[in-house]
């Protein structure tokens, strides 16, 4: 499906979930999630594994529309900005 | 155990990835920089790639990444199956979605994902290595 995030109704939803799981995992290492790939669908957390391939490959049993999946690393800090120069020079 | 080297083009090492569009099953080519400088161990993505990329190759939606730099704001990333038929790999992985090619290449290879493997003309990295045959 060829729908940015930008106007996917569900990403606002997950990612608030998803915010909600990575500072739990970033603040208690005991998290069940901290360092964990952890897929949602429609803001329900419904499968956390060791790799984000093991998580895709079930969200795409559990959900054939991917604009309602999300999957993502816990324990990272999504805050911190990340440099990129690029090919320049 | 035989390395192969980076490709070169323009004189800037290169890393040749198989994408796959989600519609057709078509393989498509993807010639990214491999750009060591590019985040870190910790960074929350492996790849920049053009947005329409990711989507095209059914990539899943995942957490939004803040870049600086030649990238400034606040950027979409997805989690996308990439191959990489020279090494026999294939996995998942995530990928900043970008507007448009990084100058002439479509993409950049960042350090997180670079660490895996170990080249015959460049560094060799001492824990995470990939067999490569």
């Amino acid at each position: 499906m060829s729908t940015s995030n930008h106007s996917n109704p569900y990403f606002e939803q997950n990612e608030r979930l998803a915010d909600q799981i990575n500072d739990e995992a970033l603040q208690n290492p005991d998290s069940p999630y901290a360092g964990k790939f952890v897929g949602i669908v429609s803001g329900r957390v419904v499968v956390v594994a060791d790799s984000s391939d093991a998580v895709v490959r079930r969200l795409e049993q559990i959900e054939p529309d991917r604009m309602k999946c999300y999957c993502f690393e816990a324990g990272i800090d999504y805050n911190r900005v990340v440099e990129i120069w690029g090919p320049f020079a | 155990m035989t390395g192969i080297v980076w490709p070169l083009d323009g004189g800037r090492p290169v890393m040749e990835l198989v994408l796959i569009i989600e519609q057709t099953l078509q393989r498509v080519t993807r010639k990214l920089l491999a750009d060591t400088g590019a985040g870190s161990l910790q960074a929350p993505f492996h790849l920049l790639l053009d947005e329409d990329d990711c989507l095209l190759c059914g990539g899943t939606p995942s957490h939004s990444v803040s870049l600086g730099g030649a990238y400034t704001g606040s950027f979409l990333s997805y989690s996308i199956d990439v191959e990489i038929p020279a090494l026999g790999f294939a996995d998942n992985l995530h990928a900043v979605g970008i507007s448009g090619p990084v100058g002439v290449f479509d993409g950049i290879a960042c350090f997180r994902f670079l660490n895996r493997f170990t080249y015959g003309n460049f560094g060799v990295c001492a824990s995470q290595k990939s067999v490569i045959s």
